[in-house]
C-alpha cells in the first residue's frame, strides 16, 4: 500500500543480524524491514566479493562465446565427438542444466500447492535459477547442431515444401517442445511472482528510469483486494500448470536416451530416475547458491537453518532414489542375461571410464547418506561441501550414461574413446559463466526473495498471534 | 494512483495510436521482407556450339583399358562423364580376371588428376619444351657408340612396347634392356628356368586347385595378380559348398590377407620358408616313392602342420597348389619339385601360357650398377621405375647415375630417381595413353585413352619412338603391331579395321591360336637345391640368438611398392588385417611386445646390420614370435604433397646381393625409443566378444541338415507398405577376403571425402563401407574374420525415428534415405544405429585447405562424380545402396520400354569386387539371385535379435575340417 506522499529512499542502517529468525512462519518483524532488507542489495553498490565474482564469471562467459563461435564457425570437429561417440560433453550439458532448474519449478509450484509455507524465503531465487539454467540448457540443443543456423527446422511452421512437417515421432523434438513449454511457463511464473515486488520497488524509487521501468514491469499494480484476490487465484493456476512441468520435462529428456536401442539407454526406468536426479541436481545447485547468497548478503534470517535443513531431507530422499535407480540397473543388466546389457554396465563399473561412475555413486548415492543425522543436516558447511558434490556426481552420471553407452555398443569394431578437447571444457565453463552472471546480476538487479510472500507469512503470524 | 496512469496517458492530439503503430509495424516488416530478398547468385551455362559426337552432358561413356596400377595389368572399363573418367570398374568381358579390381586399381583414377603431376617435361630441373628435350637427346642417343645405351624399366606387359624396345636393340647395339620390379620375383622366374625351361613366372590356377599350401605367398592380397587370384580363389570356395571343400594352408611369418582367409595358418620364421618347403617336399617324395634320401631340416613348427598340409596335397594331387613367394630360387626349386611330384604341372600350374607380369631380373640390375659405377653407360633412360627410392642401395645407384653422360627419367612426378636425372620427360597416365598388354602368354588386352593429355607429357613410347628417329605416333604403331602379329592369327574378323574396332571395344582379345602342351619334366636340380636350402637354415639357425630377430618386409595392398603413395585415397584405405592407414608400423607378436615391453603406437628402433629406422610399434596377434614384419612403401619424399614423410622407407632393409635381392634379414635387433605415436587405426578392438556377429556353419551342416530358417521375431511397427521393388544385398562371408576394394570403389563413386591421418586417429574416416575383421582364439594363433559393413538399410531403422527434421527416412523401395539437404546435424542417427554405420561432416572437407587431399584443387576435383551431392559441413551420410545407379537403370530401363532385370543394377562395391561377394538385386523379385541367397540355409541378419529388419543380409562362412578332426572354431 502506498500514501500520496512517495517516499525517498532513506539511508539504511547497518544491519544488524536479528536473533530471531524473519521467515514466514515464525517470528515478526517490521514490514518495511523486510523491505529494506530485501531492498538493500538493489540500491547499495555491490562489494569486492560481488565484483570479483562478476568478474570470475564474465571470464568465463567470454571464454564460452569464444569457444561457441569458434566451433560454429569452424564445425563440430573442433570437439573432441566421432564417429561412434556422437554426443558427450554437448548434451551431457544439455541434462546437467534442465535437470538443475527442476528444483526451482518444484520449489515455487509444487510446494506452492502442497502449502508449504517454508518455501517462500527461497523460491524467487530458485526459481530464477530455473530460467537461468534452462536458458543454459537450451543453448546446447542449438550448438551443437552440425548446421544451427538451420535449427528453426525443428519447429512445425507451414510452409510450401509438402508441406513438411517435423518428425512428432522424434524424442529431439519432444525435447523442442518441453524445453520452449518449461522456458515459457517458468518465466510468466516467475514474473507473475515478483509484480507486487515491482510495484514496492516503484514506490520506493525516485530515480526516473528505474521508476519507469518498475512501473511498466508492474503493470499497473494497485494492491486493491480485488487485485489481489485474481492474483491469487493465477499463481494458483500456474503453479497447476507448472507443476507437471517437473515430471514431464525431464522424462521427455529422458526419452532421447530411454527410446533408442542403445543398451546402457535402452531401459523404461529411465523417466522416473531422471526426474528423481533432476530434482536431485537442482536441490544441490539450490543449495550451493543460498548458502553462498545467505552469507554475503546477510539474509541468514529470511534462509535459516531450517530452510536448509528441510533442503537437505529433500536431497537425502532424491538422491537415495537415485542410488536405488543405480542398483536396480545393474540389477536388470545381471537378470537380463543379455549379452550386450551385462557388457555395458561391466563397463561402466570396469571399464576405462570407471572413474567417472564412482565418483558418480560416490558423490550421488554414497554422500547424501550422512544427511540421515540431523547435525549433519544442520551443518552449513557440511551442506555446501555436500552440494557441490552433487553437482559434480550428477554431471558426471549424465556423461557416464552418455559417453560409456556410446562408446562401447553392439559392434566391437567401432569401439573407441572419447577425450573432451579445450572448446568443449570452455564450453561447459563458458556455461557456467552464463548461469552465475545470471544470477549475480540477477541479485542485484532484482528482489532475490518475495518480499510480498514473506510479508503475507509474517502477516499471518501476527494474526495468529494476536 | 494517477502517478500509475500518467505514464500511460496519450497526449490528445495523437488518438490514432494504434492505427498508427500498426502502421509502422506493417512498414517495418515489408522494409525487413524485402531488404532481405536476394537474387540467387548467377551461374553461366555455355552450351556447345558443335557437339563432340560422344559427349553428351549427362551422360556416361565407357572406354575399355588395362590398368597399370602394378604389373598385373587387369583390363577396365573407364567411366567418363563430359570428356573425363570419374569411376574405374573391372571388365568383365574378360574371361581370366573378371569384373572385379582392386583397391590400387580403384584409386588409379584419382592419380590421373594428382596435382603433383608434372605439367611438362624438365631439362636440369627447368620446364623445357619437348623440341629442346629431343634436340639435346638424340645426338647423346646417336653418339652412344662406344659407351651404352640403358632402359631401365619395370616389368613390360605390352607387347607393342616390347617390340618396340625390341627395334632400340637392333638398332643401336649397345642398348640394353633391363627390367627391375621393386618387389622381385627374380628367384621364380630363374627357379622356373632352371626346372622347366621356360624363363618366366608360371600362370597358377587356383580355380582348379582343391588344396591349396601358400608359403609366405600374399596371393589374395599382393602377390603377383592378386584380382585374377581372388577370383578363381572365391569360384572355387563357391564351388565348395555343394562338393568337398578346399583346403587351405599358410605358411607364413606376418598375418597377411591371403593367410586370414586360410583354413589354417601356421606362423613361421621368416627364414623359415625353404625349411617348410623342404619338409613339404620330404612327405611328398615319401608319399611319391621317390627313392633316394633327401637332405632334413629340422623346422621350428608343429609336424602335424606339415603333415596335415602333405596329406591333403597327396589326397588332392593333380589338383593342388603349392605356391612360395620367396627370394631364393634354391626354395622356388624345391616347390617346383613339390609341384611336379603331385602332378600339378599343366594343371594348376601353366607353363605353356606363363603369366608375363613379372618379368625383373636381380642379377642384371646388379650388373647395370656395376657397369654404371665403371662409366660404362652413356645414357641411361628410367621407365616406370624409381631405383632412387626403392632399390636397396640406392647411393650406389645414384653414384652410378652420377657417371651416366644422360639420365633421363619418364616419371610422371619429381620423384626421387626423376630428381637426379638430366631430363625428365614425363610419361602419359594410362588413362591418357594408347597401348596394350599381355600379362598372360595369349591373353591379350588393349589400352586406350579415356581423356586427352592433361598436361604437356607424352607417352614414353612416343619419346622412344621420336629418339629412334621414327615418327612419334604409338597409336599407330600399336594399330600396326596388332595388323602384323596378331591379326593374321585370327579368323573371326575378316578386315583389320573389324578386328581392331571389335578388340577396341571388348577391351581383351584372346589368342585362339591351339596351345601347345607340353610335358614338363622336372630337371636334375632340385637335390642340389634341398642341400643349398638345408645349410641356408642351418646359417638363419645359427644366426638366432636371444634379442635376435628376423625381419620381413612385405607390401600393404594400398600402397604397394611405394608407386601409389601420392594418393590420399590409398592412404586413408585401412589395411585389411592392421586397419592402419597413413604410415607403416613394425608388427610384433604378443609374446615378444610383453617380454620386451612395449605396446601398438610405442617407437622402436630397427637394427638390421648398417640399417636402422624407427617406426611406432603394432602388435599383432599371430605375428611369428621370432620375426617382425614391415610395410614397403613407405617414407618417400619424391612422392608428392600427400604422401612425402608418411612413414618410414623400409627398403633398405633389403638385402641386395650379386645373385638376387632378398626381402628378409636375420640377426636384427629391437630398441625401444620410449617415445610414442598414436596410429592412424580405424579399428581398436579386435575381439568380437562372443557375439555372434560374424556366423559360420560347418559343410556338413550345410549339406546335411535341412532345417527351415528362423521365423521373424513378431514387431510392434505396422508392416511397412512396400512398392514395387525392395533393394536389398547378400554379403557372401564366405568369399569376401577382406581386400577392400569394394571401400576404394564406394570412395570413389560416391565423393566420400579424405579426412588425414589426424581425423582418423580421431576416429573420424568417412568410408561408408569398412571391413570389420576381428580376432578370436589364442593370441599366438588366431582365427580371423572379416565383415564388410555398410548401412543395413532397416525395414525397422532405428535412425529413421529419431531424427526431429526427418532428414532420413525409408522409401517405398526399401532405402534409408539420407537428405543431405535437410539434415540439421544432431546425430541421433549416428547413435541409435546399432551398426554405426553412419558418418558425420565434423568439418568442411570440400574446398578447405586444412583437408587438402582430394576436394581442394580444381584439378583434384575433376573425380567427383556428378551424380553424386558433395556433403557440407554437419551433414549426415552414409551409403545410400549407390541410389544414383539404381535411378539411372529405372530411367534408362524406362526409356527404352523394358523391365529392369536382375543383375542390371550394381552397387559399386558390387561391381568392384574381385570375388563376388556382394549381390545387390530386388528382394520383391523371386527370382532374383539376391532373393534366392536369402532363401539360403546360410543366410543371417547382424543383429537380427535387435528386429531392425535389415535389407542387407550375410551368407554364411563355411568352415573346413580335414577328415577326422575336430572343428575348428
Amino acid at each position: 500500500m502506498s500514501s500520496t506522499a512517495i517516499p525517498s529512499l532513506r539511508p539504511v542502517p547497518a544491519l544488524r543480524p536479528s536473533a530471531r529468525p524473519v521467515a514466514g512462519d515464525a517470528g515478526d518483524a517490521a514490514l518495511r524491514e523486510i523491505t529494506d532488507d530485501v531492498m538493500r542489495p538493489l540500491v547499495t553498490r555491490p562489494g569486492a566479493g560481488w565484483w570479483a565474482c562478476f568478474a570470475a564469471s564474465t571470464i568465463a562467459l567470454t571464454i564460452g562465446v569464444a569457444m561457441v563461435a569458434y566451433e560454429i564457425a569452424t564445425g563440430i570437429g573442433v570437439w573432441g565427438l566421432n564417429r561412434t561417440v556422437g554426443w558427450a560433453f554437448d548434451i551431457t550439458n544439455f541434462v546437467f542444466w534442465i535437470g538443475i532448474g527442476h528444483a526451482g519449478t518444484l520449489i515455487s509450484a509444487i510446494l506452492l500447492l502442497l502449502r508449504q509455507r517454508w518455501r517462500t524465503a527461497i523460491s524467487r531465487s530458485a526459481e530464477a535459477m530455473t530460467i537461468f539454467a534452462v536458458m543454459c540448457a537450451a543453448l546446447f540443443p542449438l550448438i551443437h547442431m552440425g548446421r544451427p543456423w538451420l535449427a528453426f527446422w525443428v519447429m512445425p511452421y507451414p510452409n510450401s515444401r509438402g508441406p513438411l512437417w517435423v518428425n512428432f515421432r522424434s524424442p529431439l523434438l519432444w525435447d523442442v517442445f518441453a524445453i520452449n513449454t518449461y522456458l515459457t511457463i517458468s518465466l510468466v511464473f516467475w514474473y507473475l511472482g515478483m509484480i507486487p515486488d515491482f510495484a514496492t520497488m516503484r514506490d520506493r524509487t525516485t530515480a526516473p528510469v528505474r521508476r519507469f521501468a518498475y512501473s511498466v514491469l508492474s503493470l499497473g499494480w494497485n494492491g486493491s483486494a480485488r487485485t489481489w484476490s485474481r492474483y491469487e487465484t493465477a499463481t494458483t493456476l500456474l503453479a497447476g500448470l507448472a507443476t507437471p512441468l517437473v515430471i514431464s520435462v525431464h522424462s521427455i529428456v529422458s526419452m532421447d536416451f530411454a527410446t533408442s536401442v542403445l543398451p546402457g539407454w535402452h531401459t523404461t526406468l529411465f523417466p522416473p530416475y531422471f526426474v528423481a536426479g533432476a530434482v536431485f541436481s537442482g536441490f544441490g545447485m539450490v543449495m550451493t547458491l543460498l548458502i553462498i547468497v545467505r552469507a554475503v548478503m546477510h539474509l541468514e534470517r529470511y534462509i535459516t537453518a531450517a530452510h536448509l535443513e528441510a533442503m537437505g531431507k529433500i536431497m537425502l530422499l532424491t538422491g537415495s532414489i537415485v542410488g536405488f535407480a543405480y542398483a536396480t540397473e545393474l540389477f536388470n543388466a545381471w537378470y537380463s542375461h543379455n549379452v550386450y546389457e551385462r557388457y555395458a554396465f561391466l563397463n561402466r563399473l570396469a571399464g576405462p571410464y570407471a572413474w567417472c561412475f564412482w565418483i558418480m555413486v560416490g558423490c550421488n548415492a554414497l554422500a547424501p547418506q550422512v544427511l540421515w543425522l540431523r547435525r549433519a543436516r544442520r551443518s552449513v558447511p557440511l551442506l555446501f561441501v555436500l552440494s557441490i558434490l552433487v553437482n559434480v556426481g550428477m554431471w558426471f552420471e549424465r556423461f557416464v550414461i552418455i559417453v560409456t553407452s556410446l562408446h562401447r555398443s553392439y559392434l566391437p569394431s567401432s569401439w573407441t574413446m572419447y577425450r573432451p578437447t579445450i572448446v568443449e571444457v570452455g564450453t561447459l565453463a563458458g556455461s557456467f559463466g552464463l548461469f552465475f552472471t545470471c544470477f549475480l546480476l540477477f541479485i542485484r538487479v532484482l528482489p532475490m526473495i518475495a518480499m510480498w510472500e514473506i510479508k503475507a507469512g509474517a502477516g499471518r503470524a501476527a494474526e495468529r498471534r494476536a | 494512483m494517477t502517478h500509475d496512469l500518467k505514464f500511460w496517458n496519450r497526449s490528445p492530439e495523437r488518438d490514432d495510436s494504434r492505427r498508427d503503430f500498426l502502421a509502422r509495424l506493417g512498414f517495418a516488416l515489408a522494409a525487413s521482407a524485402v531488404a532481405s530478398c536476394s537474387r540467387a547468385p548467377v551461374q553461366k551455362a555455355i552450351p556447345f556450339l558443335n557437339k563432340p559426337e560422344e559427349v553428351t552432358p549427362g551422360v556416361a561413356s565407357w572406354y575399355a583399358t588395362t590398368c597399370a596400377g602394378c604389373a598385373a595389368a587387369c583390363p577396365l572399363l573407364v567411366k567418363t562423364r563430359d570428356g573425363r573418367p570419374i569411376k574405374i570398374e573391372g571388365n568383365a568381358e574378360s574371361v581370366r580376371f573378371g569384373g572385379g579390381t582392386c583397391a590400387a586399381g580403384q584409386a588409379t583414377v584419382l592419380s590421373l588428376y594428382d596435382p603433383n603431376r608434372l605439367r611438362g617435361p624438365l631439362w636440369h630441373g627447368e620446364p623445357a619444351s619437348w623440341s629442346e628435350i629431343d634436340a639435346r637427346v638424340k645426338p647423346q642417343v646417336a653418339a652412344a657408340s662406344r659407351r651404352g645405351i640403358v632402359l631401365l624399366s619395370g616389368t613390360i606387359v605390352s607387347p607393342s612396347t616390347r617390340a618396340l624396345i625390341a627395334e632400340w636393340s637392333a638398332r643401336f647395339p649397345r642398348f640394353r634392356h633391363v627390367v627391375y620390379d621393386a618387389v622381385s620375383f627374380s628367384a621364380l622366374r630363374e627357379a622356373t628356368h632352371a626346372c622347366f625351361g621356360v624363363a618366366a613366372v608360371p600362370h597358377y590356377r587356383f580355380d582348379r586347385a582343391k588344396t591349396v599350401v601358400g608359403i609366405e605367398a600374399d596371393f589374395l592380397g599382393t602377390w603377383l595378380s592378386p584380382v585374377e587370384f581372388t577370383r578363381q580363389y572365391a569360384d572355387r570356395r563357391r564351388e565348395g559348398l555343394s562338393s568337398g571343400g578346399v583346403q587351405h594352408h599358410q605358411f607364413e611369418s606376418g598375418v597377411s590377407l591371403t593367410g586370414s582367409n586360410a583354413d589354417r595358418r601356421v606362423a613361421i620364421a621368416a627364414s623359415e620358408q625353404g625349411a617348410v618347403a623342404l619338409a613339404l617336399l620330404h612327405r611328398i617324395a615319401a608319399d611319391a616313392r621317390v627313392a633316394e634320401p633327401l637332405p632334413r631340416v629340422e623346422v621350428a613348427i608343429d609336424d602335424r602342420a606339415i603333415d596335415r598340409a602333405a596329406d591333403d596335397l597327396w589326397r588332392d594331387r593333380g589338383r593342388s597348389l603349392v605356391v612360395c613367394g620367396s627370394d631364393d630360387p634354391s626354395t622356388q626349386v624345391v616347390v617346383h619339385a613339390i609341384n611336379t611330384l603331385l602332378g600339378n604341372i599343366g594343371v594348376t600350374v601353366d607353363l605353356d601360357a606363363p603369366s608375363l607380369q613379372r618379368q625383373g631380373d636381380d642379377a642384371a640390375v646388379e650388373e647395370l650398377i656395376e657397369s654404371m659405377n665403371r662409366g660404362d653407360v652413356q645414357v641411361l633412360m628410367t621407365y616406370g621405375v624409381n631405383p632412387l627410392y626403392d632399390f636397396p642401395d640406392a647411393e650406389r645407384f645414384a653414384r652410378g647415375m652420377e657417371s651416366v653422360a644422360l639420365s633421363i627419367s619418364f616419371a610422371d612426378r619429381a620423384d626421387e630417381t626423376a630428381n637426379a636425372s638430366h631430363a625428365v620427360c614425363p610419361d602419359h597416365h594410362f588413362l591418357e595413353a594408347w597401348g596394350d598388354a599381355e600379362p598372360i602368354a595369349g591373353s591379350f588386352s588393349l589400352a586406350q585413352p579415356t581423356v586427352a593429355p592433361l598436361f604437356d607429357t607424352r607417352a614414353a613410347q612416343d619419346s622412344l619412338l621420336e629418339w629412334l628417329g621414327k615418327p612419334p605416333d604409338f597409336y599407330s604403331y600399336v594399330r600396326e603391331f596388332w595388323r602384323r602379329e596378331l591379326f593374321p592369327r585370327q579368323d573371326r574378323s575378316r578386315t583389320f579395321d573389324e578386328f581392331w574396332d571389335r578388340a577396341l571395344h571388348d577391351g581383351v582379345y584372346d589368342d585362339s591360336a591351339p596351345r601347345v602342351e607340353r610335358r614338363y619334366a622336372l630337371a636334375e636340380g632340385w637335390r642340389a637345391a634341398a642341400g643349398a636350402i638345408a645349410a641356408d637354415h642351418q646359417r638363419a639357425v645359427s644366426a638366432r640368438g636371444p634379442d635376435r630377430y628376423e625381419l620381413r618386409l612385405h607390401e600393404t595392398v594400398a600402397i604397394r611398392d611405394g608407386r601409389h603413395a601420392n594418393n590420399p585415397w590409398l592412404q586413408e584405405l585401412p589395411d585389411p588385417v592392421t586397419k592402419l592407414t597413413w604410415g607403416n608400423s613394425i608388427a610384433i607378436a604378443p609374446s615378444v611386445a610383453r617380454s620386451i615391453g612395449v605396446a601398438t603406437g610405442d617407437v622402436v628402433r630397427v637394427v638390421a646390420g648398417d640399417r636402422s629406422c624407427e617406426l611406432p610399434a603394432y602388435v599383432q596377434p599371430g605375428q611369428s614370435p621370432s620375426t617382425v614384419s614391415i610395410a614397403l612403401g613407405y617414407g618417400r619424399d619424391g612422392a608428392g604433397k600427400v604422401g612425402n614423410g608418411i612413414g618410414a622407407n623400409a627398403f633398405p632393409f633389403v638385402s641386395a646381393s650379386a645373385a638376387r635381392r632378398a626381402y628378409l634379414r636375420t640377426g636384427v635387433a629391437l630398441q625401444r625409443t620410449g617415445r610414442h605415436r598414436e596410429l592412424a587405426l580405424t579399428q581398436t578392438h579386435h575381439s568380437i566378444e562372443g557375439r555372434s556377429i560374424i556366423r559360420s556353419i560347418t559343410l556338413d551342416e550345410l549339406l546335411n541338415e535341412r532345417s527351415e530358417p528362423a521365423p521373424e521375431r513378431p514387431s510392434l511397427w505396422p508392416e511397412r507398405e512396400g512398392g514395387e521393388h525392395r533393394w536389398g544385398m547378400a554379403v557372401d562371408l564366405n568369399t569376401c577376403t577382406g581386400c577392400s576394394a569394394c571401400v576404394t570403389a564406394c570412395q570413389a563413386e560416391n565423393n566420400v571425402p579424405v579426412v588425414g591421418p589426424d581425423e582418423v586417429t580421431r576416429s573420424r574416416e568417412m568410408h561408408w563401407i569398412r571391413i570389420d575383421r576381428y580376432y578370436d582364439g589364442a593370441d599366438d594363433d588366431p582365427g580371423v574374420s572379416f565383415q564388410p559393413m555398410m548401412c543395413q538399410h532397416c525395414q525397422n531403422a532405428p535412425c529413421e525415428t529419431v531424427c526431429p527434421v526427418l532428414a532420413t527416412v525409408h522409401s517405398s523401395d526399401g532405402i534409408n534415405q539420407q537428405i543431405y539437404n535437410r539434415c540439421i546435424g544432431t546425430r541421433y542417427c549416428e547413435n541409435n544405429c546399432p551398426y554405426k554405420v553412419r558418418r558425420f561432416n565434423w568439418f568442411q572437407y570440400a574446398g578447405n585447405d586444412r583437408f587438402d587431399f582430394t576436394m581442394n584443387d580444381p584439378l583434384e576435383r575433376m573425380v567427383l562424380n556428378p551424380d553424386v551431392v558433395v556433403r557440407s559441413r554437419g551433414v549426415m551420410e552414409k551409403c545410400s545402396l549407390c541410389v544414383q545407379r539404381i535411378q539411372a537403370e529405372k530411367l534408362s530401363a524406362k526409356q527404352e520400354g523394358r523391365t529392369l532385370e536382375d543383375g542390371r543394377i550394381k552397387t559399386a562395391c558390387q561391381q568392384a569386387c574381385p570375388a563376388s561377394a556382394i549381390v545387390f538385386g530386388d528382394l520383391n523379385d523371386p527370382n532374383s539371385e539376391v532373393a534366392r541367397l536369402r532363401r539360403s540355409r546360410r543366410h543371417y541378419h547382424v543383429l537380427d535379435e535387435l528386429g531392425t529388419r535389415p535389407n542387407v543380409g550375410y551368407l554364411m562362412r563355411v568352415k573346413n575340417a580335414p577328415r577326422g578332426e575336430p572343428e575348428p572354431l
